[in-house]
C-alpha cells in the first residue's frame, strides 16, 4: 500500500503549499511605498453629500465653502472669506480663485451655487432649516439671501452636506454617480459599501501631502477592527471598543490618539408622558444613574461621566460653575415618594393603580449604547422602576417621537456637526420638540435665549444667553445626560502626526507623515 | 444548522445484549459518557436558575471580577454573576431547542403521514411545499421570520421549527409510503383493524428509532442556530442570557476575563458533543 | 482525489442511452423547484417585511442618512420619493412584473440597481464558498483515504475526534479562534477585510474545517466499505494492479457517495457563509441580507433571499447531473436528499 500513502502525502503537500502560498502574501515587510491603510466603522451606501454622512469630507476628497479647525473655529475652505450685510440678510462668500476639481475644471461660483441649491432641497439637512431666500453666483462669489438674520450661516456651510462637487459627479437624473471633489485627495477606486482607494491630487493648491496613497476599509464589528489593528493590518484604526483599547494600551506596541468629542450620550424623556412629564420624576431618574460607575466599568474612562449636558470640549457651552448631576438613590426615592409613587406588592412603584413601567429604546450601531441601557435598566430597577429595553433600529427614536409613543430613548448626539452648536440646539430644543432633543417640553426663556443667539443681535450678551440655556436644561432635564465621549484611534508606529478632530469632520490624512 | 448531517448516520440501533440492565444494554461507552454529560447539564439547567435566581443583578463596581469561591465563574462586564447567567442561558437553550424540535417533529410527522396516507392532491401540495423549503437555507428562514418580532422567543422558535419540519416530513412520507403499501398493512386493512391500529402497530414502531435520532440532532442544530443568531445580533434580546449572545458579549474581554468567554463556549460545545456522542456508534466497518 | 475519478473511463460499462433523458428529467424537475422557490420566497419576503414592526420609511431613512441623522423630515421625503403610500399588493405586483423581465429594481437605501449590487455580493460569496469547498475536499478526502487504509488506526481515531470537534464548534467560534491564532498571535494572515488575495484564507478555512471533517468521515466510511465489497475483491483476485483497482473501482464508487454528500453540505456551507461574512467583513450575500433586513430595503431582501435559494437549487442540480455522470445506472428515484 506504499503507493497509496505516497499519493495521499502528495495531495496533502499540495494543500499545505496552497495554504502557505496564500499566507505568504501577508508577511511582507512594511515598505513606505505602501498605501496608508485606514480602517473604520463607517460604510458608505450612497455618494450623495446629504446621505454619505461626511464620509468624503473626512477623507478630504470633497470640500465645503467653510472649514473648521480642531477647536471648532471657522476657517476658510473653498471660500477665502465671507461677510454679511449690515442687516444680516445677505451674505457673500468669495471663492478661492485657484481651486480646481479633480477632473481639472475650475471651481466656479455657478457650480458652488448649484451644489448648495441641491443641498438645500434635501430633507433633513441643516441647510434646509435655514431661512433661505436665494442662492446665486456673483462674479467669483456665492451670494446667499436670507428671509431673516441667521448668524450661524457660515457654520452651516461647513456642514458636510453642503460639500461642493464638480458637475461631472452628477449623472443624468442629478444623482451623484462619482465623487469629484476639490480636496487634497482624489478617489482612484471605489467599491461600495466598504472600500475606497485614494491618491493625492497633483494640482492641489496647498502643500503636497507626505502620504500619497490611502486605502479605507470599513469593518462592521469592533472586535474585528481591534484585531486588524493588533495584527498590523491597519495603520490608523477608528472606532475602538473600550476593552480592546485597554489591551492595546497595556501591550504598548501601538500609539493611541484620543480626543474628547463635543458629543454626549443622553437619555431622552418624553415630557408629555403621564409619568415622565413630571420634572421631579425626571430628576429622580437622573439621581438614580450612577454615571461614574458606568463610565468606569463600561466606557473604561471615569472622566467621561457627564456632570451636565455639554462636555468640556464645547467650551462655549460647558458651564464650569453648574451644579454637577449626582448619584443619590436616597434623594431619588424621596422625590418619587413625594410625587406619589409607592412600591407595590411586586416591588414595582405604583400610583393610583398605574405601575411605573417604561420602555427604553436604543440601537446597537454604537456598541456601548445597549450595554449602557442594560446598566440603566438595572439601576432604575433598584428604585422600583421597571424598564423594558428595546434594542432596535435608530429610526425608531424619531418615529416614536413623531407618533408620540416614545417614552425613554438612549442615543448619542454630536453637537458640532455644524461647528456652531447653536444650529443643532435650536433644532433639538425647538418649542415643538426635536427628533434628538426635547419631546413634549418647552421653556419660553430657553426659546428666546436661543433666538437671541441665532439672530446675532447683541453679541455682548451671547455668553450670558448660553449660560441661561445650560442652566435651564440642567434644571428641567428634558434630556438626561449620561456620559460624554472620547474618540480614540489606534495608530501604527510607522505613521506620525495623527491628530483627531473633535468635530469628526476630517481625519486630516494630509497632515500625516511616514515615520522616518 | 440542518439535520442533513444526520442522514448518513441513520441506521437501526445496535442489537441489545442480554445480561445488562435495559437502559445500559447495547449502549456503547461513548453513549453512556454522553448521556452522563447531558444529564449533568440538564441538572445544571434545572437547578442552576433556582440556586442563582437573579441573572440580571448588576454590581458595576465589581466588573470583570475574577472567579472566587462565592462566584465560581467570576463576574461579567456589568458585574453580573457569570454562573447565574450561564445557568439561565443553558435552561433557555435547552427548553427552546426541545420546543422547536417538538413543533417541527409533530408537524412534519403528521404532514408526512397525511401525505403518504391520503396521496392525491394532499401529497402533491405538501410535497411541492417541501421541495421549496428544502431549497431554502434554514438560516434564511429563521433570519426572516425572527426579524418580525425583534427577538421575541416565540418567533425564533417558529422560525427554527419552520426550517426543520421538512426533514421529518420527507423521511416520514418516504417510510410511511413503503410501509403502507406493504403486506402487513394490507392484511390489517383486510381485517378492518382501523387507522389507529395501523399507526400504533405498524407505522410508529418503524418510525420511532429514526425520528428519535433525527430529533437528537435537531436539538443540537437548534441550539447552534440560536447561538449563531445571537452572534449575528438578531437572536434573543439583551439582557436575556443566551449562550451565543454571552459568547459575543464576552469576546471583547477575552484577554481580560477569559473565564467569561470560556464558560459559555464550554457549555455549548459540551451540549453538542453530548448530543453527537449519544448517537455515535463506536465500532464501524 | 475525486478529481482523478473522472479521468479514466471504465470501458467495461455499456453506453447509456438514457443519459440525455436523465439530464432532461433532472433539469425539468429542478426548474420546477426553482419556479416554486422564486414565487414563495418573493411573496413571503414581501409579506413579512410589510408586517415587520417599525415604519419602513424611517428604517430606509436610517439606512440612507446614517443611524444618528435620521429625522422625521428625512423619513417623509423618503416616503414621498419611493411611493410607499401605494397599496401593498400594487407594490408586490410591480416587483413580480419586474422580476419576469429580469429587472430587480433599485435599492431603496442606496438607489443603485439591485442587480448590479447583487452581482458583486454573489460573486464574492461564490468565491468564498468555492474556496472553502475546494479546500475541504482536498483535505477531507486525503485524510479520509488515509484513515480508510487502516481502519481503527491512529489516524482513523484522530479523524473521529476531529469530526466531532468540528461539529461541536460553531463556525463563528472557529472563526474567532482562527483569527486569534493566525492574525493576532502569529500575525501571518489578515483578520478581516476584502480585496487582497490573502483576505480569503481565514474565512475559507473557517468554513472548510467543519466541512473537511465531514468529508473525511464520508470518504473513510465509503472507502472502507467499498474495499471489502465483492467487486473490489474480485478485481484484486483477477490480477488487476493496486493502482487500477484504486482508480477504477474504489475512487469512482467513493465519488458517487461523496458527490451526493457534497450536495447535502451545500446548504450547510451557504448558511456558514452568512455567519462567516459577518465576522470577517466579507461583502457577500449574507452580509447584504442582514443589512437589508435591518434597513427594510425590500427589493434587496427579496433579491438576496432569492439568490441564496436559487444558489442551493443550482448546486443541487449540479450534484444531480454529476451523480448521473459518474454513476449512470438508471434508478427510479433521484438519489438526492
Amino acid at each position: 500500500m506504499g503507493w497509496q500513502k505516497m499519493r495521499v502525502a502528495g495531495a496533502s503537500a499540495v494543500a499545505l503549499l496552497m495554504i502557505a502560498g496564500c499566507a505568504a502574501g501577508g508577511n511582507d515587510a512594511p515598505a513606505v511605498t505602501q498605501p496608508l491603510r485606514v480602517v473604520g466603522q463607517f460604510e458608505f451606501h450612497s455618494l450623495d453629500p446629504s446621505t454619505a454622512g461626511g464620509f468624503f469630507t473626512r477623507l478630504q476628497v470633497a470640500e465645503t465653502l467653510v472649514d473648521a479647525d480642531v477647536q471648532g473655529v471657522l476657517q476658510p475652505g473653498l471660500a477665502e472669506s465671507w461677510s454679511a450685510s449690515a442687516d444680516g440678510l445677505s451674505w457673500t462668500f468669495a471663492l478661492r480663485p485657484d481651486a480646481l476639481f479633480h477632473d481639472g475644471t475650475a471651481v466656479t461660483a455657478e457650480v458652488a451655487a448649484a451644489a448648495l441649491t441641491t443641498a438645500q432641497g434635501k430633507a433633513g439637512t441643516p441647510l434646509a432649516t435655514v431661512p433661505l431666500k436665494a442662492i446665486s453666483a456673483e462674479g467669483n462669489a456665492v451670494r446667499v439671501e436670507l428671509a431673516e438674520p441667521f448668524a450661524p450661516l457660515p457654520a452651516v456651510l461647513a456642514h458636510t452636506s453642503t460639500q461642493i462637487l464638480a458637475p461631472s459627479s452628477y449623472g443624468p437624473d442629478q444623482a451623484v454617480t462619482k465623487v469629484v471633489g476639490s480636496g487634497p485627495y482624489q478617489v482612484s477606486h471605489i467599491e461600495p459599501p466598504a472600500k475606497v482607494e485614494l491618491a493625492a491630487f497633483e494640482q492641489w493648491h496647498g502643500e503636497k501631502p507626505d502620504i500619497s496613497e490611502v486605502t479605507y476599509q470599513a469593518v462592521g464589528r469592533a472586535e474585528s477592527r481591534a484585531l486588524m489593528a493588533e495584527s498590523g493590518q491597519a495603520d490608523v484604526t477608528f472606532g475602538m471598543d473600550p476593552s480592546s483599547l485597554q489591551k492595546i494600551r497595556q501591550a504598548g506596541k501601538l500609539d493611541i490618539a484620543a480626543v474628547t468629542l463635543p458629543r454626549s450620550i443622553l437619555l431622552k424623556a418624553n415630557s408629555g408622558h403621564e409619568i415622565l412629564g413630571d420634572v421631579q420624576v425626571r430628576r429622580a431618574l437622573s439621581l438614580a444613574l450612577d454615571r461614574e460607575s458606568m463610565a468606569t466599568a463600561l466606557l473604561r474612562d471615569p472622566e467621561m461621566a457627564a456632570t451636565q449636558l455639554f462636555p468640556p470640549s464645547l467650551p462655549d457651552w460647558h458651564q464650569a460653575s453648574a451644579k454637577p448631576l449626582e448619584h443619590d438613590p436616597a434623594a431619588a426615592r424621596k422625590l418619587l415618594a413625594d410625587a406619589g409613587w409607592a412600591p407595590g406588592s411586586d416591588g414595582i412603584l405604583e400610583r393610583d393603580g398605574r405601575k411605573f413601567t417604561v420602555t427604553l429604546r436604543t440601537f446597537p450601531d454604537r456598541p456601548e449604547l445597549p450595554i449602557l441601557a442594560t446598566a440603566i435598566q438595572a439601576k432604575l430597577k433598584e428604585l422600583g422602576i421597571a424598564v423594558d429595553v428595546k434594542v432596535g433600529n435608530s429610526s425608531e427614536i424619531p418615529a416614536g417621537h413623531k407618533d408620540g409613543s416614545l417614552e425613554l430613548a438612549l442615543y448619542s448626539r454630536n453637537y458640532a456637526l455644524v461647528p456652531d452648536a447653536l444650529v443643532t440646539l435650536t433644532d433639538d430644543f425647538a418649542p415643538e420638540g426635536g427628533d434628538y432633543g426635547s419631546m413634549g417640553w418647552n421653556d419660553p426663556a430657553l426659546t428666546s435665549a436661543l433666538h437671541d443667539l441665532a439672530s446675532g443681535n447683541d453679541a455682548g450678551k451671547a455668553a450670558e444667553s448660553r449660560g441661561k440655556v445650560t442652566d435651564i436644561l440642567q434644571a428641567q432635564l428634558p434630556v438626561i445626560p449620561v456620559a460624554w465621549y472620547r474618540q480614540s484611534a489606534v495608530v501604527s508606529p510607522r505613521v506620525d502626526g495623527v491628530t483627531l478632530d473633535p468635530l469628526e469632520r476630517s481625519w486630516r490624512l494630509s497632515d500625516l507623515a511616514w515615520k522616518k | 444548522m440542518t439535520n442533513a448531517v444526520a442522514m448518513h448516520e441513520l441506521s437501526p440501533a445496535p442489537a441489545q445484549s442480554a445480561n445488562r440492565p435495559h437502559w445500559v444494554a447495547g449502549r456503547t461507552k461513548t453513549q453512556l459518557i454522553s448521556a452522563a454529560l447531558l444529564a449533568a447539564l440538564a441538572v445544571f439547567a434545572i437547578a442552576g436558575p433556582l440556586a442563582w435566581p437573579d441573572h440580571a443583578l448588576q454590581d458595576l463596581s465589581r466588573f470583570l471580577e475574577a472567579p472566587s469561591a462565592a462566584e465560581p465563574l467570576g463576574r461579567d462586564h456589568l458585574g453580573r454573576s457569570v454562573i447565574a447567567r450561564l445557568a439561565h442561558a443553558t435552561q433557555l437553550s435547552l427548553v427552546m431547542a426541545v420546543l422547536c424540535v417538538s413543533a417541527a417533529l409533530l408537524f412534519g410527522t403528521l404532514a408526512g403521514i397525511a401525505a403518504a396516507w391520503r396521496g392525491g392532491w394532499v401529497d402533491s401540495v405538501l410535497h411541492g411545499l417541501s421541495e421549496v423549503f428544502i431549497a431554502l437555507p434554514a438560516l434564511l428562514v429563521v433570519l426572516v421570520v425572527s426579524a418580525i418580532a425583534n427577538g421575541d422567543l416565540w418567533t425564533l422558535c417558529l422560525g427554527l421549527a419552520l426550517a426543520q419540519w421538512v426533514e421529518y416530513f420527507r423521511m416520514v412520507r418516504a417510510r410511511s409510503g413503503l410501509l403502507l403499501a406493504g403486506p402487513a398493512v394490507e392484511a390489517a386493512g383486510l381485517l378492518r383493524l382501523g387507522p389507529a391500529h395501523i399507526m400504533r402497530r405498524h407505522l410508529f414502531p418503524e418510525l420511532r428509532p429514526l425520528l428519535s435520532t433525527m430529533a437528537t440532532f435537531g436539538v443540537g442544530s437548534s441550539i447552534l442556530a440560536l447561538s449563531t443568531l445571537g452572534f449575528v445580533g438578531i437572536g434573543v434580546r439583551p439582557p436575556t442570557p443566551e449562550l451565543g449572545l454571552m459568547i459575543t458579549e464576552a469576546f471583547p474581554y477575552y484577554h481580560e476575563a477569559p473565564w467569561m468567554a470560556l464558560a459559555p463556549v464550554l457549555v455549548l460545545t459540551t451540549i453538542l458533543i453530548g448530543l453527537l456522542g449519544l448517537r455515535s456508534k463506536e465500532s464501524r466497518a | 482525489m475525486t478529481i482523478s475519478t473522472a479521468e479514466p473511463r471504465t470501458s467495461s460499462r455499456p453506453a447509456v442511452p438514457s443519459a440525455v433523458a436523465t439530464t432532461a428529467r433532472v433539469l425539468g424537475r429542478r426548474a420546477l423547484q426553482a419556479a416554486g422557490v422564486v414565487l414563495v420566497v418573493s411573496t413571503a419576503c414581501f409579506a413579512i417585511v410589510q408586517n415587520l414592526p417599525g415604519d419602513i420609511a424611517f428604517r430606509i431613512a436610517a439606512g440612507r442618512y446614517g443611524y444618528d441623522q435620521v429625522t422625521a423630515a428625512s423619513a417623509d421625503s423618503v416616503r414621498a420619493e419611493l411611493g410607499l403610500d401605494q397599496p401593498v399588493w400594487l407594490q408586490l405586483m410591480d416587483w413580480l412584473a419586474g422580476l419576469v423581465s429580469f429587472d430587480l429594481g433599485n435599492s431603496l437605501v442606496t438607489g443603485a440597481s439591485v442587480a448590479g449590487e447583487l452581482g458583486l455580493h454573489l460573486a464574492s460569496s461564490l468565491q468564498l464558498a468555492a474556496a472553502a469547498l475546494v479546500l475541504a475536499l482536498i483535505v477531507g478526502t486525503t485524510v479520509g483515504a488515509l484513515a480508510a487504509a487502516r481502519p481503527g488506526g491512529l489516524l482513523d481515531r484522530l479523524t473521529t475526534v476531529w469530526v466531532s470537534a468540528a461539529r461541536a464548534l460553531p463556525p463563528f467560534l472557529l472563526g474567532l479562534l482562527l483569527i486569534l491564532l493566525f492574525s493576532v498571535h502569529l500575525g501571518v494572515l489578515p483578520a478581516a477585510g476584502h480585496g487582497e488575495a490573502n483576505n480569503i484564507v481565514l474565512p475559507a478555512a473557517t468554513l472548510a474545517v467543519g466541512l473537511s471533517g465531514l468529508f473525511a468521515r464520508v470518504t473513510r466510511d465509503a472507502m472502507a466499505q467499498i474495499r471489502q465489497s465483492d467487486y473490489v475483491r474480485f478485481a484484486a483476485t483477477k490480477g488487476l494492479g493496486n493502482w487500477l483497482v484504486f482508480l477504477r473501482h474504489i475512487c469512482r464508487n467513493t465519488g458517487v457517495t461523496l458527490i451526493a454528500y457534497v450536495g447535502v453540505q451545500v446548504l450547510v456551507l451557504i448558511e456558514g457563509v452568512v455567519v462567516v461574512e459577518s465576522l470577517f467583513a466579507w461583502p457577500g450575500l449574507g452580509h447584504a441580507l442582514v443589512h437589508a433586513i435591518f434597513w427594510r430595503d425590500i427589493p434587496m431582501i427579496q433579491a438576496a433571499a432569492l439568490a441564496l435559494a436559487l444558489m442551493v437549487v443550482a448546486m443541487n442540480t449540479l450534484v444531480d447531473l454529476a451523480t448521473a455522470a459518474v454513476d449512470p445506472r438508471p434508478r427510479h428515484k433521484e438519489a438526492v436528499l
